[in-house]
């Protein structure tokens, strides 16, 4: 038994947990991939609950509209790396854990290496693309992942490959073989969230990686939740081993390295350019170059620069001729502009340069461009 | 065939309404018939629970079953 640090006394006196859970979770080293809106309530508790190594991998930084969810942060942190905040609050909240940080996004280059290091992964991230790597990656490893996710007012949770009471493990693939099409996707950006929402789920996620390392409890291993903030209905579905997922995944480390879970999730850029906000002042000046909106007409707020309308709804009946030999497009979040610079480019091939605005109309916003009321 | 009760989650509920039903004697029968009557979902890829339980295969259903839908959810 380790020295009592009168930090942890409420855990040594809780009944069904006391100085050998407690000791667990000094020993334990958890990885946080996702330091958003369900990584920082999640990171919050552990670091709090005292796991001896937590590590933080994310490669963004803190913008505005972070905050209204993303409760690590504060106004003056706007701009800064995610991990470095968040590592400094974390610090402050409990100097006595280790705290590593991995200032740059998972991919498949250094993914298996990070999370080889930790016995537990949360999946605390925003996009397909993160999900199916970090859940083939945690397969290959058989590390248990504590998965999350959330969709406007409602909440997924559940815990894969660790073994249930019948001794089965299964993966996020068992429950979602093959990722959504991009057309089926929205993210927070553009389905909005309540802010609560990640925090509930984030703190779920927290309790999850907490019942597997001192084994309390009934974890959600080879179950999927669903919860509903608006009302507070929760569903509780069974997983089981769907046949046929092994030839969906990588099967080796060489395998997963080489896999293009960008592509898989469609939303590889491919040869389509990515306009930066802070670029689009110098394009607004380029002869024969176009400007289109792919929103619906209603959709605010309205760039506040010459540009034509037209929605991507229209875009997939019919494409007009244009004269214009340069076309940027452009909507909401980044998504819905790049499916319309796809579907662009299937039709003018070569003879068009087509990009789109990456960030859209929320990016050009948080940099105070094109925005008219 | 009978009517089915299907619940719905996410993106399909916005769609569908929570609870809706369906004429369905399958799970196979039922991803068609709701991709017929909505179609924005028929290309949608979704989990199917059947009694709690998520289908691995082609799964028999009937009036007393309970079937949820339960689309994939991205957002963090």
């Amino acid at each position: 038994m380790m020295e009592r640090n009168p930090r942890y006394d409420r855990h040594y006196v809780l009944a069904g947990f006391g100085d050998a859970a407690q000791d667990k979770l000094g020993t334990a080293r958890v990885l946080v991939v996702g330091a958003g809106g369900l990584g920082c309530p999640a990171l919050q508790y552990l670091a709090a609950a005292g796991i001896g190594t937590l590590g933080i991998a994310d490669g963004d930084s803190i913008s505005l509209s972070n905050l209204q969810r993303q409760v690590l942060f504060g106004t003056p942190d706007i701009g800064k790396l995610k991990t470095e905040i968040a590592a400094q609050r974390l610090r402050s909240l409990n100097p006595e854990i280790e705290i590593a940080v991995f200032p740059h996004h998972i991919d498949t280059a250094n993914a298996l290496e990070i999370l080889s290091q930790y016995d537990v992964i949360l999946d605390c991230t925003d996009n397909f693309a993160s999900r199916y790597l970090l859940g083939d990656a945690s397969f290959l490893l058989n590390k248990p992942l504590v998965f999350g996710a959330i969709y406007r007012y409602e909440g997924q949770l559940a815990v894969f490959n660790s073994a249930g009471q019948n001794g089965i493990a299964c993966s996020y693939r068992d429950l979602f073989p093959d990722p959504p099409k991009p057309s089926d996707v929205s993210d927070c950006n553009e389905a909005g969230v309540l802010g609560v929402l990640p925090g509930t789920i984030g703190t779920l996620m927290a309790n999850e990686a907490i019942k597997l390392i001192t084994g309390i409890g009934t974890s959600l291993s080879n179950r999927l939740m669903t919860l509903d903030l608006l009302n507070y209905d929760q569903y509780i579905v069974e997983i089981t081993p769907k046949p046929g997922t092994e030839s969906k995944r990588p099967r080796s480390a060489s395998g997963f390295r080489q896999t293009d879970y960008e592509w898989l999730c469609g939303t590889a850029v491919g040869d389509i350019a990515e306009v930066t906000p802070e670029h689009v002042g110098n394009i607004l000046r380029q002869p024969d170059t176009v400007f289109i909106d792919v929103r619906e007409s209603h959709e605010l707020p309205r760039a506040g620069f010459d540009h034509l309308s037209l929605p991507l709804s229209e875009i997939k009946n019919n494409i007009p001729e244009t004269a214009f030999r340069n076309i940027i497009v452009f909507c909401q979040s980044g998504k819905r502009s790049l499916e319309a610079a796809h579907l662009l480019k299937r039709k003018f091939g070569d003879a068009k340069n087509i990009s789109h605005i990456k960030g859209g109309m929320i990016a050009m916003e948080e940099h105070d461009y094109g925005k008219t009321d | 065939m009978m009517d089915v009760k299907i619940l719905a989650f996410g993106r399909i509920a916005e769609i569908t309404g929570r609870t809706f039903t369906i004429e369905a004697g399958d799970t196979d029968s039922l991803k068609e018939a709701v991709g017929l009557r909505f179609p924005e979902l028929a290309q949608t890829k979704f989990a199917i629970a059947v009694n709690k339980r998520v289908i691995n295969g082609m799964t028999a259903v009937s009036p007393s079953d309970e079937i949820a839908l339960m689309p994939p959810y991205s957002g963090g």
